[in-house]
């Protein structure tokens, strides 16, 4: 492996230039404080407000909530619609990127361009779009009724949000890492016999390796974590289509305040992890290199 | 190393496919399994409702499922919503197939029966269609340091409202009634009566205090709860259910306020498609019981059950100069006039926005 590119692609760490004056030295301290604060008082403070929420009145109450099985369902629904959002994406999304970058066809700037569009919308609309489309008076509400299928508040419809909410994470992580690998590699194996799926699988996949591996994190988080779209086309319905964020609106609206500050640490924890355990798997194959 | 890792990753994929999959199926022949069952098997319930009675609900479910069961041997499940009225609605009308609707004013449900969903007179009953009462009232801190007894505070300089977003929350329709009522009718200091010029400065000088709109009523009120803002404008139940749950605040009725009258109904279009009229209808009929209107009445609901009422009147205080949405001429002309396009809040939201 000869190529190691990623969002944390590292050059040596460099270190800071010998301090040629005190003002200098002064200029980095003031710096460093204000790097901290910004990310003590951005992130650390909510995370330290949430623990001290959650275990307000001990473990008993916290463990308690993880044993309600609406509590149980809302988790099992977000793993589900996320773990299968995760699956096509990382499937589709390789592919648009596959395409985005080594294949030339007319309209592939508008779809570049549009890949990025659920950056930008808000996913409260993106769930009104949905519900246009397959709500009882949506577009294509007679198709669905004869074929009997439920898209909008069930299940369907808030994966449907969900891929369209995580759509750019995976390709915009692997079109970069697509364009610096070049097309070197892929035609030497090409002119040593090796067919296109070959090719495919034994040089451009192993590049892409990293990339992947962030965009499916990025995508699994951002997928846990959403909220506006899978309400507005769930609707929120208790046991059916609650996912883990939904039943934490719904515990602080019903003053569970501990119920709903242990479930928003779970998951919370749950993405961190994912994001630390990403990290160290690299890590640990760079010491290994 | 890069196969094992390649290895690992469509483990992964392998694993979560299936996993997505296996839980699809698990739940399509679950509610394959309802549409094909006998009378014995469990029937479900599916209640679409607004945010506040739901602390109600949660007592007088279990209830209804017990006595569902001696009754009939059929278990009955219930699958719950709650969001603001209007939002509601709105999702049924866009295809949430609830069989039971319980929302915070008549216009809602009428929004519902347009659409062709409830197909049968649904306010021909005792109760108008009604299944419980409340009155427009405020919530202030714990000895009222503002000095908020009336309609007149709220416009004084300095005051911070809270009260919810009309386009989303029945709660917040109600707010505005009462309080454009309030001072057409002449219960505003500096407000003379039926004078509809000077009610409408009087709606902007207090919409001028807003500081937070929520998309439901209970959203409000535990913003209230955390510290924001010196009044919210609410149901009276919602107060009462707070103080019922150790909040510390307190409760002020206005001399003149309009009567919340909350309607339900069964929608007719789902209870026909999921086989559940039976038990939906019970459900209702349930509800409008006297064992059934107790349990709304200590939930700081008022009852539309005339004994129920007279036995709880020591909780409710009697309102000098309470008034119905019949002031306005009914939801079908006040909702227009107040909240449409051209109407009064409208307006007047618009101007104050624009300063």
């Amino acid at each position: 492996m000869t190529l190691q590119p990623g969002r944390l692609g590292k050059t040596p760490r460099e270190r800071w230039p010998r301090p040629v004056d005190w003002r200098r030295r002064w200029l980095r301290r003031a710096l460093v404080t204000v790097v901290l604060l910004y990310v003590g008082i951005l992130i650390v403070a909510p995370i330290a407000g949430l623990v001290a929420g959650a275990l307000a009145q001990g473990l008993g109450p916290v463990l308690a909530t993880f044993r309600d099985p609406q509590v149980q369902k809302a988790f099992g629904l977000t793993l589900r619609i996320s773990l299968l959002v995760v699956a096509i994406q990382a499937v589709f999304g390789t592919a648009v990127a596959w395409m985005l970058v080594r294949d030339d066809f007319r309209g592939k700037k508008f779809i570049n361009g549009l890949i990025d569009l659920p950056f930008a919308v808000s996913p409260v609309v993106v769930g009104y779009m949905l519900l246009l489309l397959f709500g009882r008076q949506g577009l294509f509400a007679p198709v669905l009724q004869t074929l009997d299928m439920r898209v909008a508040f069930a299940v369907p419809g808030m994966a449907l949000a969900t891929l369209f909410v995580t759509l750019p994470f995976m390709i915009r992580e692997l079109v970069p890492i697509l364009q610096a690998f070049g097309v070197q590699q892929e035609q030497a194996a090409a002119t040593l016999g090796a067919s296109g799926w070959t090719t495919f699988r034994r040089i451009t996949l192993p590049a892409l390796r990293w990339g992947f591996i962030y965009g499916v994190t990025l995508t699994l988080a951002r997928a846990l974590g959403e909220f506006g779209a899978v309400l507005v086309i769930g609707g929120g319905i208790q046991g059916r289509t609650e996912t883990a964020t939904l039943y934490i609106y719904r515990a602080l609206d019903e003053r569970q305040y501990v119920a709903a500050y242990s479930a928003a640490l779970a998951l919370g924890l749950f993405s961190l992890l994912l994001v630390l355990g990403t990290e160290l798997l690299r890590r640990r194959e760079e010491s290994r290199q | 190393m890069s196969r094992r890792t390649l290895v690992l990753l469509s483990a992964i994929l392998v694993v979560s496919i299936s996993s997505a999959a296996c839980g699809g199926n698990a739940s399509q022949t679950a509610s394959g399994g309802d549409s094909t069952a006998g009378p014995t098997s469990p029937t479900t319930i599916i209640l679409g409702a607004y945010t506040t009675p739901r602390e109600a609900y949660g007592q007088l479910i279990p209830i209804f499922q017990q006595q569902w069961r001696t009754q009939t041997g059929q278990d009955v499940i219930f699958e719950e919503s709650y969001l603001g009225s209007g939002a509601q609605s709105r999702a049924i009308v866009e295809g949430f197939e609830a069989d039971v609707t319980a929302l915070s004013l008549e216009a809602d449900v009428t929004r519902i029966q347009q659409a062709g969903l409830i197909t049968h007179d649904w306010q021909d009953n005792p109760t108008n269609g009604m299944v419980s009462d409340s009155i427009v009232a405020f919530a202030v801190r714990k000895g009222n340091p503002k000095g908020i007894d009336d309609w007149a505070d709220l416009a004084k300089p300095g005051v911070q409202i809270l009260t919810p977003n009309p386009k989303t929350s029945g709660g917040a329709m109600w707010n505005v009634l009462a309080l454009y009522g309030a001072a057409l009718r002449g219960y505003v200091e500096g407000v003379p009566a039926n004078d509809e010029a000077a009610a409408l400065d009087f709606l902007k000088a207090v919409l001028k205090n807003v500081t937070v709109m929520d998309k439901g009523a209970r959203e409000s009120i535990t913003n209230f709860e955390k510290g924001v803002g010196d009044v919210a404008i609410t149901y009276e139940n919602e107060v009462l259910v707070a103080q019922m749950q150790g909040e510390d605040y307190d409760l002020i009725i206005p001399r003149s306020t309009i009567l919340i009258e909350n309607p339900i109904a069964v929608i007719d279009a789902h209870v026909d498609k999921h086989g559940s009229r039976a038990a939906a209808e019970a459900f209702v009929q349930f509800l409008l019981s006297r064992p059934a209107q107790e349990i709304f009445a200590r939930h700081g609901l008022r009852s539309v059950d005339p004994a129920v009422a007279q036995a709880t009147a020591d909780q409710y205080p009697p309102v000098e100069d309470l008034f119905t949405i019949a002031y306005f001429g009914g939801w079908h002309a006040a909702t227009p006039a107040i909240f449409g396009d051209d109407g009064v809040f409208t307006r007047a939201l618009v101007d104050v926005q624009s300063k």
